[in-house]
């Protein structure tokens, strides 16, 4: 497979010296790394459980309250099944929420874009669940009381008005889940799908008192109402501390501003901010923020950008391409301009190591997060590989800075410039796929090493296959990937 | 989800499952058997002197579905006279003594109301115009509903008797008992002139 051909296109001397006697941050032993890879290992476990187990629950809580008396007839049976179709969307609602909600023991266990990931994939099940709940109940009821469903529809809905306002709550949830389809979240502009995804609050307020009136969740001297008044409020909680009070005091106590804009390519700009302490933000290279530029033109989007450099030296950078509407704005914003930002995220970083050899991957605007990991990431001279890859040489921006790290530090520095190859599948440039060069070529070992990607979401994943191919474990290969 | 994770999730889901199960098969079955036993004999009589004791008379009425049976006056173990069980046309209690001209005392029986659950009908004792208790009379839909309208019952008694009037809260998660409750316990209430 390997022919041992050179490696294609501009290959930078790669220095192997260890000149960074002052390489400041000193390797943790591989049993540390393992040590803490298990913890985490062992978190996600117990998160899984308790997920799965709050569902099972919230069934459990309701059997046990009596429910478990009503599967006797058709309408009973319809009607318990309802209930807890009701009941398991209603907990997988606060799965939701909370996974959404920026709880730093969810970032640290599984990462913020796999619990956004995850909070996406729920979705669907929830919506059918609801449905499922109202389907069940009206047919239930419609049974019990010999009327048919729309009979008994139309009974509901003028019965109480907690049932106007449940029906509402429904409408809004199916309103919510559309629009967060892939195919049609596309169609809209971000403000716009977010705001239609705030609806989501509505909905849960709408649904509220239904829950008080017709159901049960709230049934004074019955173990369910300290069930779901417990879940409620933890929920509500985690929600208005992380994703509203923790934000704007980080703001408020770092006062970040932009000092200088830089031009790094065509499209391209290095976007630097100054602001107090900004060590205490204990933002790691790899991590990322939501960055929301105060002007008034752009206020209103955050912009999820991981870090191009760290923060020493009282200063912060992001790399940013222009992609269209929204970060186009981003290339003219002015020094001076206020940054609200919420933050940091993600355990693209030295949190995730398991490992005490590094590799890393970058292309495109991946190369920016890359060339934070390579400054932030410990590592014996020597024991790491950093590939950057780009269509052209010139589009390889932070390439003079990542070389100067590199030799500092003691990594490989290889760049592959290339078009991408059209015939293979595959992550490098044509010339290297025609000759059926893989990851094999670059680096020496997958034995004890890790492996970061950062790119484009197609080119990533190959890289990963690659990886995967050549023998690193699957809890090595970390990626972060960017899709529009 | 490692396999271990997902082995311990299955297995303590269907323990909650497993559990809440058999906590909800016994913790009923008490309610059902009386209602069982009393609703076969008694189809829509009487079945008085039994002085407030819990699940007294009892009516097989409702929904014609697994001829449910009811709790009687749950709220209660109170003085009560007879305890009536209209099968649901409003018919006063026959044990229940006249109002005997002097201001507001005695026994009332509200009509009964019919909700979409089961039927409620409400009683109040007035001494002096003050109410001293309530109890009801209850049928239920299923066995399910009859618990609620037990526990809503009971609740509705405290209020009742501490507002001294229909002017209450419902309860939640018993909102068409509540309501039943509250019609009939007016029906009463106006008889009794308060």
């Amino acid at each position: 497979m390997t022919t041992g051909t050179v490696p294609p296109q501009p290959l930078t001397p790669a220095p192997l010296l260890s000149a960074g006697s002052g390489s400041a941050v000193e390797p943790a032993s591989s049993n540390a790394y393992r040590q803490r890879s298990r913890a985490r290992a062992a978190r996600r476990d117990w998160l899984g459980i308790a997920t799965v187990s709050s569902a099972a629950a919230a069934v459990a809580l309701f059997l046990s309250d009596g429910g478990a008396h009503q599967f006797g007839s058709p309408a009973a049976a319809l009607t318990s099944l309802g209930i807890i179709a009701g009941l398991v969307a209603t907990d997988l609602v606060c799965v939701m929420l909370l996974l959404a909600a920026r709880l730093p023991v969810v970032d640290r266990t599984i990462g913020h874009d796999r619990a956004l990931g995850l909070h996406g994939r729920l979705g669907k099940p929830v919506l059918y669940l609801l449905l499922a709940h109202g389907m069940f109940l009206t047919l239930g009821y419609g049974v019990d009381a010999g009327v048919d469903p729309v009979a008994e529809t139309g009974q509901l809905w003028q019965g109480f008005g907690d049932m106007v306002w449940a029906y509402i709550g429904l409408a809004l949830f199916v309103v919510v889940a559309v629009t967060s389809l892939v195919a049609v979240r596309r169609k809209f502009p971000y403000e716009v799908w977010f705001a239609i995804h705030l609806l989501t609050y509505a909905a849960v307020a709408a649904s509220i008192p239904h829950q008080f009136s017709m159901g049960g969740l709230f049934a004074p001297g019955t173990a369910q109402r300290w069930y779901w008044l417990a879940l409620y409020v933890f929920t509500g909680s985690s929600l208005l501390v992380y994703r509203l009070l923790v934000p704007v005091l980080t703001t408020l106590r770092h006062g970040i501003r932009v000092s200088n804009v830089v031009f790094e390519a065509p499209g391209v700009v290095s976007i630097e901010m100054i602001g107090r302490k900004l060590d205490r933000l204990e933002a790691a290279g790899g991590q990322f923020f939501n960055w929301r530029f105060l002007a008034s033109n752009q206020w209103w989007h955050p912009h999820p950008f991981s870090l191009s450099a760290g923060t020493g030296q009282g200063r912060i950078r992001i790399t940013v391409r222009n992609l269209g509407s929204g970060t186009s704005r981003l290339m003219h914003v002015r020094p001076g301009t206020r940054v609200a930002v919420e933050g940091p995220y993600g355990i693209f970083s030295e949190e995730a190591r398991t490992q005490e050899r590094v590799v890393l991957v970058g292309s495109g605007i991946g190369i920016g997060p890359i060339r934070a990991l390579l400054e932030d990431l410990t590592f014996r001279p020597g024991s790491a590989v950093v590939i950057l890859r780009a269509s052209r040489a010139e589009d390889m921006f932070l390439h003079a800075e990542i070389a100067d790290l590199c030799r500092r530090r003691g990594a490989r520095l290889h760049v592959l410039a290339g078009p991408r190859s059209l015939d293979v599948p595959s992550w490098l440039p044509s010339s290297a796929a025609a000759d059926g060069l893989d990851l094999s070529a670059f680096v020496p070992s997958a034995a004890g090493a890790e492996i970061y990607i950062c790119g484009p979401t197609g080119w990533t994943d190959l890289v990963a296959a690659d990886a995967a191919d050549f023998g690193f474990p699957h809890d090595s290969i970390h990626y972060e990937r960017f899709s529009l | 989800m490692r396999t271990r994770a997902l082995f311990a999730s299955v297995t303590a889901s269907a323990g909650l499952l497993v559990g809440g199960w058999q906590l909800g098969a016994q913790a009923v079955p008490d309610a059902v058997a009386i209602s069982d036993t009393t609703s076969t004999p008694s189809t829509g009589t009487t079945s008085s002197g039994n002085s407030g004791t819990t699940g007294s008379g009892s009516t097989g009425s409702g929904s014609g579905t697994t001829g449910s049976g009811s709790t009687g006056s749950g709220a209660s173990g109170a003085t009560g006279t007879g305890t009536t069980s209209g099968s649901s046309a409003t018919s006063p209690a026959p044990a229940a003594q006249e109002p005997s001209g002097q201001a507001a005392s005695g026994s009332y029986t509200g009509s009964t109301a019919t909700e979409r659950f089961g039927t409620v009908t409400v009683k109040v004792t007035v001494a002096d115009g003050k109410i001293t208790d309530v109890s009801a009379d209850m049928t239920a839909r299923d066995s399910r509903s009859q618990q609620i309208n037990t526990r809503a019952a009971a609740l509705l008694r405290t209020e009742v008797l501490s507002a001294q009037s229909a002017d209450v809260t419902m309860i939640s998660g018993a909102t068409y008992t509540s309501d039943a409750y509250l019609t009939s316990l007016q029906a009463a209430l106006d008889q009794a002139g308060l």
